[in-house]
């Protein structure tokens, strides 16, 4: 059974259409990125699928069920994590927040509540951590931090958004490492501008913009190098890489690639290769 | 000041003190946490309008200002969860519209002035045993809402679309914050006034979230700082001879001063 599977999914804000017509089927274990420009639906999709919005036309199946269903089996790491940072709260008291509601003492926290989140700190390196005010971190740990709350509820997937937005370049490869670790267990949904990460980590990418064209990318380690030293390369440059060549349903323009359709292209035996100084996928 | 506390008048303004302090702190950490200081404001000029209608229709005041309080409470979290970016036209508009009613009801009560200023400023001097009770009853309920709710207004307070998330009624908790902040502004008008509740709900809070590492020690040192500015106003204004609310504020102030001159990790 997939793990989350969307049907001829549209969704509009009154009257702005946001999402049209999108299809989607994740695996168990995969590691799908979400990119796409910004206002392009990728947190909306993010947020359907969590059950914060409604949606009203299409289906949308999370583990065979209703997303508001599935809640327990969704960790969820929300994209601003830098907010409320003067609240008094420790790191252990955050992480504790994931757990579900269900049997609870009557005051305070229960022995296995904290032990689950002691645990879910040690998993992501931050159980030096657990007294420490949230303020005092900083956004790596963070976001670590929020990472461990996704946990704690032992969820099936876990859904990341845009997790690396305000970290510098060798946190952000930490989270990722960290997060190809937690995909040897479970399914993982991460929407991002860091593409160069995502390309290395993520074995599917879907790009969002009103439609959705989805690629599956895990043969790219086979021929796929990062130009520049820095392993670092921009939006455009990867949205011409997942972009028209070989796709017969898109139209490109200049460097910047648009979708007219929403169609599936499956890329399984294409690889990334670079023709005229400019990344592909070949077949 | 020793032989002024065999007054009952001083007495009841001592306990009345303490217990207003009290719930101040707690709630106030909560308003505070939530980023709703503008919105006590408004709760707290609305209740005016209560004063007003209990005068005019002969209820006790109390009951006037809890109810009309409560219930501009009630539409503000209505207001606020549905056009959250708006929030801040409809609580100055509810704020105005509240004492404005206030006033004209006031007005029309036939032979009978009551004076503003008790209520703008407070009148702790003159708290009735009743006015205690109701004290007391409302410190236990926060006390025991704090307690034994604790996770819940913890996760709405921090983040509460990860609470929504994780099954907490958002809703709901959202609404008894403003409820139980509506009625404690309404106990602290006897203490410091309607005016001055505000500085009574920020400063010792302010203070004490410099100091504390969780939302349950912030709430529970306001509290202790707050009864602390209290006492020492009271005995100011009791020595000095000054409006009491006004000097609890004003050591309340010039404390926060001293804390920020002295404190290097803001």
């Amino acid at each position: 059974m997939p793990i989350i599977k969307i049907k001829e999914l549209s969704f509009a804000y009154e009257t702005q259409t946001v999402l049209e017509e999108i299809n989607l089927v994740v695996e168990e274990k995969d590691f799908l990125a979400i990119i796409g420009p910004n206002g392009g639906g990728k947190s909306t999709l993010l947020k359907l699928i969590l059950g914060i919005n409604d949606y009203k036309q299409g289906s949308l199946k999370v583990l065979g069920k209703a997303p508001k269903d599935s809640l327990t089996q969704m960790g969820y790491v929300p994209q601003n994590t830098n907010v409320n940072t003067d609240f008094p709260i420790k790191v252990i008291e955050v992480v504790m927040m994931g757990h579900v509601d269900g049997k609870r003492p009557l005051f305070g926290y229960g022995k296995d509540e904290v032990l689950c989140a002691t645990g879910a700190l040690k998993q992501v390196g931050m159980a030096d951590f657990a007294q420490t005010k949230i303020g005092s971190l900083s956004g790596g740990q963070r976001q670590r931090v929020m990472i461990a709350r996704a946990l704690c509820a032992h969820p099936q997937i876990l859904i990341l958004d845009e997790p690396t937005s305000s970290i510098d370049i060798t946190g952000q490869r930490e989270i990722y490492e960290l997060l190809k670790v937690l995909n040897e267990h479970i399914t993982v949904i991460v929407v991002s501008h860091d593409i160069s990460v995502i390309l290395e980590y993520a074995n599917k990418a879907a790009h969002v913009n009103k439609k959705l064209s989805y690629h599956d990318i895990s043969d790219k380690h086979s021929t796929f190098h990062t130009h520049g030293n820095d392993g670092h390369f921009c939006e455009i440059e990867l949205l011409q890489m997942l972009g028209a060549e070989n796709c017969d349903t898109c139209t490109s323009t200049g460097s910047v690639t648009v979708h007219s359709t929403g169609s599936v292209y499956d890329n399984k035996k294409s690889v990334l290769a670079p023709v005229e100084g400019k990344w592909r996928l070949k077949p | 000041m020793m032989e002024a506390l065999q007054f009952d008048f001083m007495q009841h303004a001592l306990l009345a003190g303490i217990l207003v302090s009290f719930a101040a702190g707690i709630i106030g950490s909560l308003i505070v946490v939530n980023r709703m200081v503008f919105l006590a404001g408004g709760i707290a000029h609305t209740s005016y309008g209560g004063i007003g209608l209990a005068v005019y229709f002969g209820l006790p005041i109390f009951l006037g200002a809890s109810l009309f309080a409560v219930g501009a409470a009630l539409l503000i979290a209505a207001l606020t969860l549905k056009k959250r970016h708006r929030m801040d036209t409809f609580i100055g508009l509810i704020w105005a519209v509240g004492m404005a009613i206030g006033v004209i009801f006031v007005d029309l009560t036939p032979g009978y002035n009551v004076d503003l200023m008790s209520y703008l400023f407070g009148s702790i001097l003159a708290v009735s045993k009743e006015d205690l009770y109701f004290m007391a009853v409302l410190l236990t309920v926060i006390l025991a809402v704090v307690t034994l709710r604790y996770r819940d207004i913890l996760a709405v307070s921090y983040d509460s679309e990860y609470a929504g998330l994780r099954g907490v009624n958002v809703r709901f908790f959202y609404t008894l914050i403003l409820i139980l902040s509506a009625l404690t502004v309404v106990i602290a008008i006897k203490v410091v006034g309607l005016i001055l509740v505000i500085a009574m709900l920020t400063i010792p809070v302010y203070i004490a979230e410099k100091l504390s590492a969780s939302l349950f020690t912030m709430m529970f040192l306001s509290g202790a700082i707050a009864t602390l500015f209290t006492l020492v106003g009271l005995w100011m204004s009791y020595t000095y001879d000054l409006t009491s609310g006004a000097s609890i504020i004003i050591v309340s102030a010039v404390s926060l001063g001293f804390f920020l001159l002295f404190n290097k990790r803001i």
